[in-house]
């Protein structure tokens, strides 16, 4: 077996186990869409489709095609959406605390609360 | 033989599910903007697959533009639960 198609299998190997990873995430993340109580645990895990979920299946495809436009379209939008998506969740979550969604009735602290209606008096 | 990419472009399919369930039942306004956050997400990983398997490289320019369009939607409705307006 020649040196080439030895590389390219482990290549094929690395971006199958990529590729589950990032499948594993977004079952999860689907899983807690379902089943989490309240408006800030239900983003804690979507936040992870849009990172480590959308990231390891375009750095998947990334290893499969190689440097092709294919490719590098792929990790560039990998990257995009590993940029945007903590920026988004951080955004809305803001928004929803202070439109009034409440917490659910397990949680124990509040600490942002706190500090904003501290601040606005 | 199904290869991997083939059985996820089902898997995401399959994860449309819990997406239109939290639209259709979430109780408050950003229960259905983090539902169709993560739905967008969702069709931007299953045109990336599905840009791999077709060995064409311009439905991953529509990716690309559906992941700057949902952050966009994402930040202004998130400024307008906020603030009530939108710039």
């Amino acid at each position: 077996m020649s040196e080439v198609s030895i590389s390219s299998m482990i290549m094929n190997l690395l971006s199958d186990i990529v590729l589950l990873i990032g499948l594993t995430f977004v079952f999860l993340g689907m899983l807690g869409l379902i089943r989490l109580p309240d408006v800030y645990n239900r983003l804690h895990t979507t936040a992870k489709i849009g990172t480590v979920g959308a990231f390891g299946v375009m750095l998947s495809i990334l290893m499969r095609a190689g440097f092709t436009p294919i490719g590098v379209k792929a990790i560039a939008v990998g990257l995009f959406l590993l940029l945007t998506a903590p920026i988004a969740a951080h955004m809305i979550t803001r928004a929803a605390h202070r439109h009034g969604v409440g917490l659910c009735k397990e949680s124990i602290i509040d600490e942002y609360g706190k500090t904003y209606k501290g601040s606005k008096k | 033989m199904i290869s991997l990419l083939d059985f996820s472009l089902i898997f995401m399919v399959l994860a449309f599910i819990p997406c239109i369930y939290r639209v259709i039942k979430g109780p408050t306004i950003p229960d259905r903007v983090v539902a169709l956050d993560a739905m967008t997400t969702v069709i931007i990983v299953m045109l990336g697959a599905y840009s791999y398997d077709k060995g064409s490289a311009f439905f991953m320019d529509v990716a690309l533009v559906l992941a700057v369009i949902s952050f966009v939607g994402t930040v202004t409705i998130s400024k307008y639960l906020d603030e009530g307006v939108v710039l």
